[in-house]
């Protein structure tokens, strides 16, 4: 594996479901993952769609969206370094009924569904991984659910600052007040309240549409369980 | 088919979808291994975090899979009925959930051991097919709680709510109590019956103690959010439709 351009770039983290594959595996993938640049805002799949390629970001971090019939959206689970856009090419019926968008500017390796889907037909670890990995991706779905209907503005702010952080590669984020509004599906104004209380906190540090991290431990304390919920569930899946 | 509507629900494990468009060869494997089980109201068939013993296919029941936090508020994420399977994470992985599973409309079911479904998913292709996609339409129906939880009023998500469980019955009527459905939705009593109320006057449904009866079906769909549609449309495309 050491001997690998794909895997080892020095300039980005890993992808970790990349790098959960087997050597053999890893052999067989290699030469059909290819890199791209992803840029913030971009759309890599439309809700309904069935998508072209699968990705594996390593520094990009992607959004799931769903949206309603009168324009509101949510944010359903957030993707990076830890995962990859396209579950529904393995899991059947290819399209999903959200949309995939590009939240942090970064890179990711991509693969053609098809190649995908004749990858996995010959090995069964590798599809294990994947599933494992769909179920990590539900339980984060599920868990945005639950945090919906209970936990306040400072607590998902919080929260969705922390599983941003987790993925990028430094202390900072790109997420202006509107970003951050239309991930959460509020108002612009409860972002920016929310966003002051953390700042005077010394919490955070907002400067022209980034967000600095200044502590951490408190971070965490200000956000609900939900996003430790989500980190242990997912370490727990994805320890292999 | 006169002799199998006369036939026992309880005693028939191909009322459940997923059991009737299993390949004969496949059937005839799981037949013998298939246990009927009683699923009374409240019975919870896994907690959050436990190893899962077994897979339960709902024939007549509905099963709630809940997200329950540190103070013990709950909210019910999908609901489970004829056309699924509970216990996913035994083939995805992971043997646990952070879900709990508890019956929220009383019936029968069947189940099967873990290691069984275990085998099947990795020894028979039609299976591992069957079973992801169910997963898939899974993963729709809690993504779309999760919007709804964020937009729609109570009223809609009532109605939502109501018609995800008439599907999963065959009549049209659900013993339910408003704690229970407060409990699903993850507000509080009143506004429960605030909503039933409206529901009731609009002459949508017909609500007395512990019963709620149907009266208008299109009216219901009619004032219910998108999210009912969006997930209906999903599990039509993806999972098998036996005729029932």
């Amino acid at each position: 594996m050491n001997d690998h351009t794909v895997r080892d770039d020095a300039t980005s983290p890993p992808n970790q479901l990349l790098a959960a594959l087997q050597a053999d595996e890893w052999q067989r993938w290699a030469p059909y993952l290819e890199w791209v640049s992803l840029s913030a805002g971009q759309v890599l799949c439309e809700s309904g769609d069935t998508p072209a390629f699968v990705y594996f970001p390593t520094s990009a971090v992607v959004s799931l969206m769903s949206s309603t019939r009168d324009g509101g959206s949510a944010e359903l689970a957030v993707v990076g370094h830890d995962g990859m856009i396209g579950i529904a090419v393995f899991m059947g019926g290819n399209a999903m009924p959200s949309a995939a968008v590009v939240q942090a500017t970064g890179v990711a390796l991509r693969l053609s569904a098809s190649t995908l889907k004749s990858l996995l037909q010959r090995s069964v670890p590798t599809l294990q991984v994947l599933l494992r990995y769909a179920q990590a991706l539900m339980a984060q779905v599920a868990q945005t659910a639950l945090c919906n209907r209970y936990h306040s503005i400072d607590q998902q702010l919080s929260r969705r600052l922390l599983l941003g952080f987790d993925r990028s590669a430094d202390d900072a984020l790109s997420m202006t007040h509107e970003d951050a509004a239309r991930l959460l599906g509020v108002r612009r104004e409860g972002i920016t309240a929310a966003a002051q209380r953390l700042q005077q906190g010394g919490v955070i540090r907002y400067w022209r549409g980034r967000i600095r991290v200044l502590d951490r431990a408190r971070l965490e304390q200000r956000a609900c369980e939900c996003y430790a919920s989500v980190a242990n569930e997912q370490s727990r899946l994805l320890a292999c | 088919m006169p002799a199998q509507s006369l036939s026992n629900p309880a005693a028939d494990p191909r009322k459940n979808q997923l059991l009737a468009a299993l390949p004969r060869a496949e059937w005839q494997r799981w037949q013998p291994q298939l246990e009927a089980v009683e699923l009374p109201l409240g019975q919870v068939l896994y907690e959050s975090g436990s190893t899962l013993g077994h897979v339960y296919f709902p024939t007549t029941a509905i099963v709630s899979l809940l997200y329950v936090m540190q103070n013990g508020e709950s909210a019910e994420i999908a609901v489970v009925g004829r056309e699924g399977i509970v216990g996913v994470a035994l083939f995805m992985g992971g043997e646990s959930t952070p879900s709990r599973a508890v019956v929220q409309s009383a019936g029968h079911g069947f189940r099967l051991k873990a290691q069984a479904v275990k085998q099947e998913f990795e020894a028979s292709p039609a299976v591992m097919h069957l079973l992801l996609r169910y997963t898939q339409a899974l993963i729709t129906q809690m993504a779309q709680t999760a919007v709804c939880n964020r937009h729609h009023s109570l009223d809609q998500q009532l109605c939502r709510w109501l018609l995800l469980s008439l599907d999963r019955l065959s009549g049209s009527e659900l013993q339910m109590t408003q704690k229970l459905i407060a409990n699903m939705l993850g507000v509080r009593r009143e506004g429960v019956t605030e909503a039933a109320l409206k529901l009731q006057k609009a002459g949508l449904i017909q609500y007395s103690r512990g019963r709620i009866l149907a009266l208008d079906r299109p009216g219901l769909e009619q004032r219910s959010c998108e999210c009912y549609a969006v997930v209906k449309k999903e599990y039509d495309r993806l999972l098998p439709t036996t005729a029932l």
